[in-house]
């Protein structure tokens, strides 16, 4: 062992050679020999270590748990050794990785001009230290009160916990206070809210506002008070498109938070809610996103539906209810169609299958004259119209590719031959309307028969009954709802369609008029859809689903 | 071999260590009796085949290197049945294997010796193993405690006979005499016939203390009287228990045992004592019944029935009125169990800076003292915090009137009073009993002891050499036990400067210090990893507890007298029988350094408050039922013992305390890094 590998050379010392060389010049020695160096090497490091250890001690009767500069100081000052000044810091030191380095960080030091120093106002005297007092624990339980900790903190942090609640057959249930009064510390709570909710909803405070409404234990007192704020806003701010977008996020978070119990305030909230997807102006029509509040509102209203909807049966029956008058209703403006058919998709394929399906065609129809160039001269109303079609074709969408992930065999051979030949493909939106109607045109006649026959075949109480089946998880009400759409899309085509191929309308709505049925073909209600929409219904097909139609 | 080859063996070996002294004195031994043949070397084959490897002197790093090398894969292929015994042999050897390359000045191959095999004991030792990485020199083996310490002493080992066979004739026959002679010389088999002992019973295997496992045994085989203070307050209350509907008789009662009091008289009491006999046994049927369960050991005092002790201090006196306070609080105390869990009231700090080293609640929790890093005591009347955030607008008001509260230098109002006289860090505080006094301790070595109703420090006890890590008052008062980095700690009484008592013994800093409840003891847990007890009276070590695997920082002494929690940096909390000396149960759940430890009124239940930001409450009377045999066999024990844990909102937890009515305590500070 007389040739020491290089490796061995490097480890010996955590502190190189090198770096006592630096250190003895740093304090003007100049003349040291390597090999003082070399001994002095690990000497250093062992003195560092042996700091270090006592430092480590200061630190955990400091109880902390992270090494301060002072640690450092106290345990030098245990040695009998000056402390290093010009680190001395109340919080943790922030270090910078030097660059090339892999563990080398070095302390960022800025550079301050004297003049900044001594011209810049006097920092604000620290608070000083106080104690506050809350309980931790009554009787083992934890209030859910602002000082503790989130519950779900508590639940998440590990498993093993709930198996100890089960085994000591201990509760995990949250004491709610019974607060009559509010604190004045609520009472300011609201009105920073409020503030922010009103004038400030840009800011990046008010997001931070939600994620507080949205987490924190202790807010329950002040539910009516921001249900009321909500309402009362809402009807004020109809003009307003910020201010209801912000009423809108902050209903959402109180919505998601876990400590609030919402049920009661529900009907309250629900009509402001509802007023902004489907009301007819929200904000200025104009420079206002109102399209984007739509959307978020529709989320929320599905949100509730889904949460509360197992509580209050008739919740979603009378949301549906609502917002397919305002589809279904031609007098109302074409934002408010949109706000219905997003909260309608919102809610889930199978509304839209039972709700708008049925509905799509004649729906489309009317719609149609306001999205061309040649018909509508108002560019406004004809993006409206637009986005209104494009609302249509997404639930329509959707929807499609819900039923094809269900039922994957359903497809039929002779709609394959259809869509073939429907290949071509049509560009330009305008025309793609009447190039599906000349498609439909060209289907075999054997194929119409058999639409038709199945459609004739059918009786109509077997229907509902197939209907209720269908339906299964929802109540009662919404049967009664759906039941009124073929009625009103009977009639829709003959009121205001005089001028079409009353043949042609016919055939695509006996499809889609049948899509609320649960054994509809999806392959059939995806051709009837192609014919509406053309080619960007395929974005909503699955891959394998796709390849095998094309 | 013959006499003339010994001869010459030697004088090399002689020569190769540098006994210059010795060589010549063998010298002349040879010369002069050359006849003479005392030693029968040649009879020993190890000996001389030691003797042989010793004159071979080339290459001897390698030869370390090599030997353990193929020792530690000899024990890894060995069988599974003895290989766990086998296994524990190999750290002692790989630590002095290190220290014996770093002493013959081959610095590299140990370097590079240790960092090849330091993995396999990462696990268990990796404390040790980060102090003895730096040890660079044979200079700092003499220097550092744990290194010198370790080289001072054996190790002890119980090693069943077959693997002791094993190991001995591996190491012969593969001539691997570097091992044979670390392990011959560092490592004290205790070799027992039969199977081989079961591995879960590793708390002795893991530590390599300094000081030896005899040693340590030998001291906890001293005789521990661990019962309770005779004529407590507690037994009065249980004598007046029958009594309770007459409140004049119950006065009566404890007027006649204050006046006994007033006399520290101890023959009086003893007569006392006899007195009270019959009624305590009959009342306190659990005490009573854990007297029969404690003879564990014969010596313990087998002659006492009830497990009550005499005071071997002269203790102070406590005036009537508190006394019939803590009676009465005594009687509505609730009572706790698995299945009636504590109310916790939580103080937190704002606005503290990261200056806060430690807090200290009273007895009745009124008050609340914090020491700081800016040297000041600051405490809080919590009776008037409340006041004034309730009237707050009053109070401005009476800005002229004399304010109870103290005046800031810019005339702004504190909410605490500020104790100013240290000259550096505080680290500790405690209330006396009755919350008329505090004591902190402080890095300037000092302890002072301060008038909560004067606002005033009145004394300042120098003695410790080094910062005073805790200071802790006796749970009678007036007594008071301090430890230091200067390794030692030591009993006071408050009306003397000077320490009576010193315990001296510890092998690294002693890190904080408790009471037992008869004041009798103190348990000190120190940074070597230990927690002892002494004896007041006497100063003597009488217990030593080995187990933990890094520093002690709290310790909590069960009310009954019978258990100890001790816990550490790693978040492990251990529950000791103090009659045996042995671990009851380790409580495992704490993820960070548990810095404070309480138990409630009763003992049956054990809080612990961690820098996790959890405060966790244990079931003790499960804990300590369950004994070692049947913890194995059903294996999940440990799970059942946690019965709580009550996260903060990011507040790590700095101290604990159950007031007299069994209400739970907790203050810590509120930490901005989450």
């Amino acid at each position: 062992m007389s040739i020491v590998p290089k490796e061995a050379i490097e480890v010996t010392s955590i502190v190189p050679k090198e770096a006592i060389e630096v250190i003895a010049q740093s304090i003007g020695i100049t003349n040291l020999s390597p090999e003082v160096a070399l001994a002095l090497a690990p000497d250093v490091e062992y003195r560092v270590r042996e700091i270090m250890q006592e430092a480590i001690k200061c630190m955990r009767h400091s109880r902390r748990t992270t090494l301060t500069a002072e640690d450092v100081d106290s345990a030098l000052s245990l040695r009998n050794v000056d402390p290093v000044y010009g680190f001395a810091s109340g919080d943790p030191l922030r270090f910078k990785r030097a660059a090339g380095h892999k563990d080398l960080y070095y302390i960022d030091d800025k550079d301050v001009e004297f003049k900044d120093v001594i011209e810049a106002p006097l920092p604000k005297a620290p608070l000083d230290t106080s104690v506050k007092v809350h309980w931790l624990a009554i009787e083992g339980v934890q209030p859910a009160i602002p000082e503790n900790a989130p519950v779900e903190a508590l639940a998440a942090s590990s498993d093993g916990k709930k198996s100890e609640y089960k085994e000591d057959g201990l509760p995990v249930d949250v004491k709610l206070p019974v607060k009559h009064v509010l604190s004045k510390e609520l009472q300011l709570y609201f009105d920073k809210i409020t503030e922010l909710t009103i004038k400030k909803s840009g800011s990046i405070l008010f997001k931070q506002a939600l994620v507080s409404l949205a987490t924190d234990s202790g807010l329950h007192p002040l539910l009516p008070y921001f249900t009321y704020l909500i309402a009362d806003e809402v009807a004020r701010n109809l003009n307003n498109f910020s201010v209801l977008f912000a009423l809108m996020r902050v209903a959402q978070s109180l919505l998601q938070n876990p400590h609030i119990h919402v049920e009661p305030y529900l009907h309250q909230l629900m009509p402001s809610i509802v007023t902004c997807l489907v009301a007819k102006r929200l904000g200025n029509r104009f420079s206002d996103n109102h399209w984007e509040l739509r959307n978020f509102t529709a989320n929320l209203v599905a949100s509730i539906c889904k949460r509360f909807g197992h509580v209050y049966h008739n919740l979603q029956p009378r949301v549906t209810r609502t917002l397919l008058h305002a589809f279904l209703d031609p007098t109302k403006s074409l934002p408010q169609h949109y706000g219905a058919v997003q909260g309608l998709a919102a809610l889930g394929p199978n509304v839209v299958r039972l709700l708008i399906l049925p509905n799509l065609e004649p729906y489309l129809l009317l719609l149609e004259p306001e999205m061309l160039l040649e018909k509508q001269k108002n560019e406004i109303k004809r993006l409206e119209a637009w986005r209104v079609y494009g609302a249509l074709m997404h639930a329509a969408g959707l929807c499609v590719y819900d039923r094809l992930k269900m039922l994957p065999g359903m497809l039929t051979p002779p709609i394959r031959t259809v869509l073939k030949s429907n290949g071509r493909v049509m560009t330009k939106m305008p025309n793609k309307r009447k190039a599906s109607t000349d498609n439909l045109m060209q289907q075999p006649p054997l194929k119409k028969l058999a639409t038709d026959g199945a459609m004739g075949v059918m009786p109509m109480n077997s229907m509902q009954v197939d209907m209720q089946g269908a339906t299964g998880g929802y109540p009662k009400a919404v049967g009664a709802s759906s039941m009124s759409i073929p009625l009103t899309s009977r009639q829709l085509p003959n009121e205001n369609m005089p001028g079409r191929d009353g043949g042609q309308v016919l055939k695509a709505s006996t499809v889609l008029a049948q899509a609320w049925k649960e054994d509809i073909d999806a392959g059939r209600l995806l051709a009837s859809l192609y014919e509406l929409f053309g080619e960007s219904m395929f974005a909503f097909i699955p891959k394998p689903e796709l390849s095998f139609f094309l | 071999m013959d006499e003339e080859q010994v001869v010459k063996f030697v004088e090399t070996y002689l020569k190769k260590k540098g006994f210059k002294q010795a060589e010549l004195a063998f010298h002349d031994e040879v010369q002069h009796n050359s006849n003479a043949n005392s030693v029968d070397i040649h009879s020993d084959p190890d000996l001389s085949l030691l003797l042989l490897s010793l004159s071979q002197s080339e290459d001897t790093p390698a030869r370390y290197h090599e030997e353990y090398r193929k020792l530690r894969s000899w024990t890894h292929s060995s069988l599974d049945l003895y290989k766990p015994e086998l296994l524990r042999v190999l750290y002692p050897v790989f630590v002095h294997c290190y220290m014996d390359l770093v002493a013959k000045g081959h610095i590299q191959e140990a370097r590079t010796f240790f960092n090849s095999f330091r993995e396999d004991h990462e696990t268990v030792h990796s404390r040790d193993l980060q102090k003895l990485e730096g040890v660079l020199s044979p200079s700092h083996l003499e220097e550092m405690e744990f290194a010198h310490t370790l080289r001072q002493s054996k190790v002890n080992l119980k090693i069943c006979q077959y693997s002791n066979e094993l190991m001995m004739q591996y190491l012969r026959n593969t001539k691997s005499t570097m091992m044979l002679g670390i392990v011959n010389e560092h490592i004290n088999f205790q070799v027992s016939p039969g199977q081989p002992s079961s591995i879960s019973d590793d708390a002795e295997v893991v530590t390599l203390i300094g000081n030896s496992q005899d040693a340590a045994n030998q001291i906890n085989k001293k005789e521990i009287h661990w019962g309770l203070l005779e004529d407590s307050l507690e037994e009065r209350l249980e004598k007046a228990g029958g009594l309770l509907s007459d409140s004049e008789k119950t006065e009566g009662d404890a007027k006649e045992g204050d006046l006994d009091e007033t006399k520290v008289n101890i023959l009086k009491r003893s007569v006392e004592g006899g007195k009270q006999g019959a009624s305590v046994k009959k009342l306190k049927k659990d005490k009573a019944a854990s007297a029969t369960a404690k003879v564990v050991r014969p010596e313990t005092n087998t002659s006492s029935i009830a497990p009550r002790v005499k005071s071997e201090l002269p203790l102070p006196v406590i005036p009537t009125e508190v006394e019939q306070s803590i009676l009465e609080d005594l009687r509505n105390r609730v009572q706790l169990s698995s299945a009636a869990l504590p109310s916790v009231s939580f103080y937190t700090f704002i606005n503290t800076h990261n200056g806060l080293n430690c807090s200290s609640i009273s007895q009745d929790g009124s008050l609340v003292a914090g020491g700081f890093s800016d040297s000041s005591l600051k405490v809080w009347d919590m009776a008037k915090l409340g006041q004034q955030s309730g009237n707050s607008v009053l109070q401005g008001e009476n800005d002229t009137a004399p304010s109870e509260h103290v005046l800031g230098p810019n005339g702004v109002k504190r909410s605490y009073t500020l104790f100013q006289g240290h000259l550096g860090p505080v680290y500790s505080a405690t209330f006396s009993p009755l919350g008329d006094f505090i004591l902190s301790s402080s890095a300037d070595t000092t302890i002072r002891l301060w008038s909560t109703k004067l606002n005033a420090n009145i004394v300042c006890y120098k003695g410790h050499n080094y910062p005073v890590w805790d200071v802790q008052f006796s749970p009678l008062g007036h007594y008071f036990a301090s430890a230091s980095h200067d390794r030692t700690a030591r009993i006071w009484s408050m009306d003397r400067i000077h320490p009576l008592r010193i315990m001296a013994g510890h092998l690294s800093d002693v890190d904080c210090v408790q009471w037992h409840a008869n004041c009798n003891y103190i348990a000190t847990g120190s940074s070597d990893k230990t927690v002892r007890l002494w004896d007041v009276q006497s100063g003597e070590c009488v217990r030593i507890f080995i187990g933990h695997r890094s520093m002690i920082l709290s310790l909590a002494m069960s009310p009954d007298g019978r258990y100890m929690a001790s816990a550490d940096e790693d978040g492990t909390i251990m529950m000791w029988d103090l009659s045996s000396g042995r671990c009851v149960s380790p409580l495992m759940g704490h993820n960070s350094c548990v810095w404070t430890l309480a138990f409630s009124c009763e003992g049956s239940l054990l809080a612990s408050g961690s820098a996790d930001c959890t405060v966790k409450i244990w079931d003790v009377t499960t804990s300590t039922k369950v004994t070692r045999t049947e913890e194995i066999k059903t294996g999940s024990a440990n799970r059942l013992r946690s019965l709580k844990t009550l996260p903060t909102k990011s507040t790590p937890v700095y101290s604990l305390r159950f007031s007299r009515r069994n209400l739970l305590f907790a203050a810590g500070v509120l930490s901005k890094c989450k």
